[in-house]
């Protein structure tokens, strides 16, 4: 399988939220700030990544009137495991992603590239899609963030950033972030889920706009060539 | 008859192996996810009342359901956590009490309140900051502003600002009841 080709659907043309728009619910509610954008999109690659694999190596003894149970269980059992190492090393995520860190179990990405790729893939590409699709969901997600918080309330890289002391990067969600303008003067409707829909429906419409473009673009390519070839 | 007993069983073996992994990781992050609890327990206690050691008591008075525990600070009061309804779930917060039944200082522990609202209590932020400080030095008579009393509730989060201004109440309640 091309692996250029993989990469592009993921963060693209098959990008999960905005073009197979699933995995919506968390992506409204947490992205208020970069933290927990790149926190939830590096805990949905992982999960995703793993299941991707274990599912497709087992994919041949799985029989297929229960795989979705076998799959529900497998996934759940990555989702908890991750929690609970969140719990232990991340605090800070843990707590700013409460609930929707054990809602990843019903995230239809995950399950959905289960049902669509891993259980008729070779492990090898069903490794690199849980990747590519992951890094799609991040890449949203972190896209999601900036706009929500900056609109929000004025910052960037709140939890991630901190600039009190010099420039760095705190790991433990205690960074303030960079304030662009006074948070008062924010719209803190943007930090609400209508601010997610607004956001997530924008960014749909952006997206689609430019795959109709691109796909224009490429029709007309393919007819001047006929024209040139009469 | 024979493929839903082979199907039971793989089901079966798969729960078995994941529920085997769940028990070994919960093994290895059940102590660092204790500690992390004890620790910022302590950290809140220390943030509501200046003392050097805190001793749980016995409390249990069924007038005070919401009541969780209450520690002592030999000669400088007590510590209350309660945990009630929120806005969007439970709340538990921990209540300083001085010897003259004043709030001494208050922490929220865990929350699930509206993020950018009713998650203001709990932020370390400027808003979170002065939204606590105004219950140091109330009494049991302490309400809202719109109740009469003289405690701003947060923009937007009016439920969560009375469910705690009444569990700081409730607390320095609780406190009195044990004299």
């Amino acid at each position: 399988m091309n692996r250029k080709k993989q990469f592009t659907e993921g963060l693209i043309t098959n990008n999960p939220v905005l073009v197979q728009q699933i995995g919506m619910c968390a992506t409204m509610a947490i992205t208020t700030t970069l933290f927990n954008g790149i926190g939830m999109g590096l805990s949905v690659l992982i999960i995703l990544t793993c299941c991707n694999v274990v599912i497709s190596a087992i994919r041949k003894i799985i029989p297929g009137e229960i795989r979705l149970a076998i799959f529900v269980v497998v996934i759940a059992g990555f989702v908890t495991i991750v929690d609970m190492l969140l719990k232990a090393f991340v605090p800070a995520l843990s707590e700013a992603l409460g609930v929707f860190i054990p809602l990843i179990v019903v995230n239809c990405i995950i399950i959905g590239r289960a049902e669509a790729f891993c259980q008729k893939m070779p492990v090898k590409d069903s490794f690199f899609d849980g990747i590519f699709q992951g890094l799609g969901y991040t890449c949203v997600l972190i896209a999601m963030c900036v706009v929500r918080e900056l609109l929000g309330s004025g910052r960037f890289g709140g939890g991630l950033i901190d600039v009190a002391n010099g420039f760095r990067f705190t790991l433990d969600g205690t960074g303030a972030g960079i304030q662009i303008f006074p948070e008062s003067y924010g719209a803190s409707i943007m930090t609400l889920p209508f601010g997610g829909f607004l956001t997530l429906g924008l960014l749909i419409a952006a997206m689609q706009y430019a795959l109709k473009k691109a796909e224009d673009k490429k029709a007309k390519k393919a007819e001047e060539k006929k024209e040139a070839e009469k | 008859m024979n493929k839903i007993v082979k199907l039971a069983l793989v089901l079966f073996a798969v729960s078995a192996i994941v529920a085997g992994v769940l028990g070994v990781v919960n093994e290895l992050t059940y102590p660092v996810i204790d500690a992390q609890k004890q620790a910022k327990t302590a950290a809140a206690f220390a943030s509501v009342l200046q003392a050097d050691r805190f001793d749980l008591i016995d409390f249990s008075n069924p007038d005070f359901p919401t009541v969780q525990t209450v520690h002592k600070a030999e000669g400088v009061g007590y510590v209350v956590t309660s945990t009630f309804s929120g806005a969007q779930g439970n709340i538990t917060l921990a209540v300083g009490v001085d010897n003259d039944f004043k709030c001494t200082g208050i922490s929220v522990i865990e929350h699930s309140e509206t993020s950018g609202l009713g998650a203001n209590a709990a932020s370390t932020g400027e808003v979170g900051v002065n939204f606590r400080k105004q219950f140091v030095g109330q009494d049991e008579s302490i309400a809202l502003s719109n109740a009469g009393g003289s405690i701003d509730a947060l923009t937007g989060a009016t439920i969560t600002s009375r469910a705690i201004t009444e569990a700081v109440a409730t607390s320095i309640l609780a406190v009195e009841s044990l004299s």
